[in-house]
């Protein structure tokens, strides 16, 4: 997910859900009984950065894919830390590779971290992989279970975005169409992703199996109940409260509305109340709609290039 | 040149361009100016590009007035511009409703909001890099922890910035040497990555031992420390700079300079 793709609304509101979840994530973390986990999840983000850069070949399309890492960190490390590990990976990225954006880490953390980490891990992968040290379950399970839970996780992700793009009302697709086309092509990377993963795991089950049920054993005491109820309230609340803030750009509402009607404005017959708020908005509002002019668009560039070639003079007369 | 290459490259190149910046911000305004431009800015609805385009005053004057090129920042911001692209390619596609003339050509809505796009992503990557580039990773954490974010998490971005590259340079050692043994056939099957993704992650997990009994011996206590570096003749300058800068956003985004400035009859 862009910072073009949102709208102010929905990124802070999902910054703020994205940010409590952190905040649960490390309360978890500091009870934790692993002696090494500080730097374990430092080095082990950093793990899946360098894995991220080398792609692999799928069979028999002759493209190429890499990991993303949700449920593959989970596994390794535990739900909480593998999310809280994914989230400062996406942050890295935004900031130092200008991948995602700064007001769009909140949509991404809860799109790629929360989904994977902390829905299709404990509900999917915990249940039905179980690395107990004593019995090693075979590679095709492994594959297989990776693979529905990779899915399950990005085709979770895709339905937030769908939801986030929907509420923002940047993009013109329609909603069904957008819809289908995000879950779509998640399915395919969510197939890619679960290869990849059982591919992994597979090699440290054969290798370092401890590896594995250290991770799935440390945080089996911590529910994630409670954390997901705190997380659903969380999200009403702030999607109630934030509703009330006005955005310029048209909702998914109003899109619709536009869609079907031509207008974002709904015909309403006139009262006396709706014509004394509406007098009301006319009055306080600090700018109405105004047509697009292409020679104002012309101005605006005119002057930015003048200002650039200004202060770019003037740069080089500094440097001099 | 590879992914893996690019990233070190990338990597390397951010530290280099933080020392040639001529003049530095305290991370806390930075953070502040950046994000309340992001707000402003994203906060125009996608058909008036006419104010949108305005914005990008930020990234022009900034940028030089920080001692770094324009043109560089913009040329970087670039990298993203396939993915940008993608996203908004389907507009003109679906929305077809004709939003205005030039000459004899008509415009549509949705190639509008298709450059609209562009140029919300282009200028909130050239915000991010201005960001970064004046303050630098660690300055930007140290913001961070100063505003309010948990210590946890600070200190878990500090310690992936710090052995990413190290990491990087691991594997790019471990891919070289796979190239030399596989005499030019550079394809990497599934089987093939999932073993040395799994072998770097188990040199992952002993690096992180060694690392845990190096911290534990200096006395870390879960918190990294940050320097502060302490100079109270900057205070006022960033002040200064916040408070102009803020107050630009909010009359860029109230207000139609375009038509202030008389542009609309140009043509």
């Amino acid at each position: 997910m862009s910072d073009a793709m949102l709208s102010p609304v929905v990124a802070i509101a999902a910054d703020v859900v994205a940010g409590a979840l952190l905040v649960v994530a490390g309360s978890k973390l500091k009870n934790s009984t692993r002696e090494n986990l500080v730097p374990l999840m430092g080095v082990t983000g950093a793990f899946i950065f360098a894995a991220q850069m080398v792609n692999f070949a799928i069979p028999g399309t002759g493209s190429s894919g890499h990991i993303v890492g949700g449920v593959l960190l989970a596994a390794l490390l535990g739900p909480w830390a593998g999310f809280l590990t994914l989230a400062s990976v996406l942050i890295i990225q935004c900031l130092i590779f200008a991948d995602g954006g700064l007001m769009a880490i909140g949509c991404n953390v809860l799109n790629m971290g929360a989904m994977t980490a902390l829905i299709a891990y404990p509900v999917i992968f915990k249940p039905l992989l179980k690395f107990d040290g004593v019995r090693r379950p075979s590679d095709l399970r492994i594959f297989v279970i990776s693979i529905v839970a990779c899915v399950v996780g990005l085709e979770l992700g895709a339905v937030m975005v769908s939801l986030e793009t929907l509420l923002s009302g940047v993009t013109a697709i329609p909603a069904g169409k957008f819809f289908v086309l995000m879950t779509s092509i998640h399915l395919a990377i969510g197939v890619v992703e679960g290869l990849a993963t059982g591919a992994v795991i597979v090699f440290i089950n054969r290798t370092r199996p401890a590896l594995l049920s250290s991770g799935t054993h440390d945080e089996q005491h911590n529910s994630l109940k409670r954390p997901i109820i705190a997380f659903a309230l969380a999200a009403v609340v702030v999607a109630g409260g934030l509703s009330f803030l006005a955005s310029s750009d048209p909702d998914g509402l109003e899109w619709s509305i536009e869609k079907v009607t031509g207008s974002t404005d709904l015909p309403v017959n006139a009262n006396a109340l709706s014509e004394g708020s509406q007098a009301v908005q006319s009055a306080t509002s600090i700018m109405p709609d105004y047509e697009n002019s292409f020679s104002g668009i012309v101005g605006a560039v005119m002057v930015l290039i003048l200002v650039w070639a200004v202060s770019s003079l003037l740069i080089k007369k500094r440097r001099t | 040149m590879s992914k893996l290459e690019q990233a070190i490259i990338t990597l390397q190149d951010m530290q280099s361009v933080r020392i040639e910046a001529g003049r530095t911000i305290s991370p806390v305004c930075g953070l502040i100016v950046t994000v309340a431009y992001l707000v402003a800015m994203l906060s125009v609805s996608v058909d008036r590009v006419g104010i949108l385009l305005w914005f990008a005053v930020y990234p022009i004057l900034a940028a030089p007035w920080l001692g770094m090129s324009f043109t560089s920042v913009f040329i970087r911001s670039l990298y993203a511009l396939p993915f940008i692209i993608f996203i908004g390619v389907f507009n003109p596609v679906f929305d077809t409703v004709p939003a205005l003339m030039i000459g004899d050509v008509v415009v549509t809505r949705g190639w509008i909001s298709f450059v609209s796009i562009i140029l919300r992503g282009l200028m909130s990557v050239q915000a991010i890099i201005i960001l970064i580039c004046a303050c630098g990773f660690e300055g930007v954490c140290r913001g961070m922890r100063t505003i309010g974010i948990p210590a946890f998490l600070v200190t878990q971005l500090l310690m992936v910035y710090r052995y990413m590259t190290v990491l990087l340079i691991e594997l790019l050692n471990m891919k070289r040497a796979r190239e030399s043994r596989s005499y030019g056939n550079c394809r990497m099957t599934l089987k093939m990555w999932g073993q040395m993704t799994g072998q770097l992650f188990m040199r992952t997990v002993s690096r992180a031992e060694r690392i845990n009994r190096a911290m534990l011996a200096r006395g870390f206590n879960g918190t990294m420390p940050l320097y502060t570096p302490h100079n109270p003749d900057r205070s006022v300058s960033d002040m200064i700079f916040t408070v102009v800068w803020i107050a630009a956003f909010a009359i860029l985004r109230f207000t139609n300079i375009s038509a202030i400035m008389g542009f609309n009859r140009l043509f």
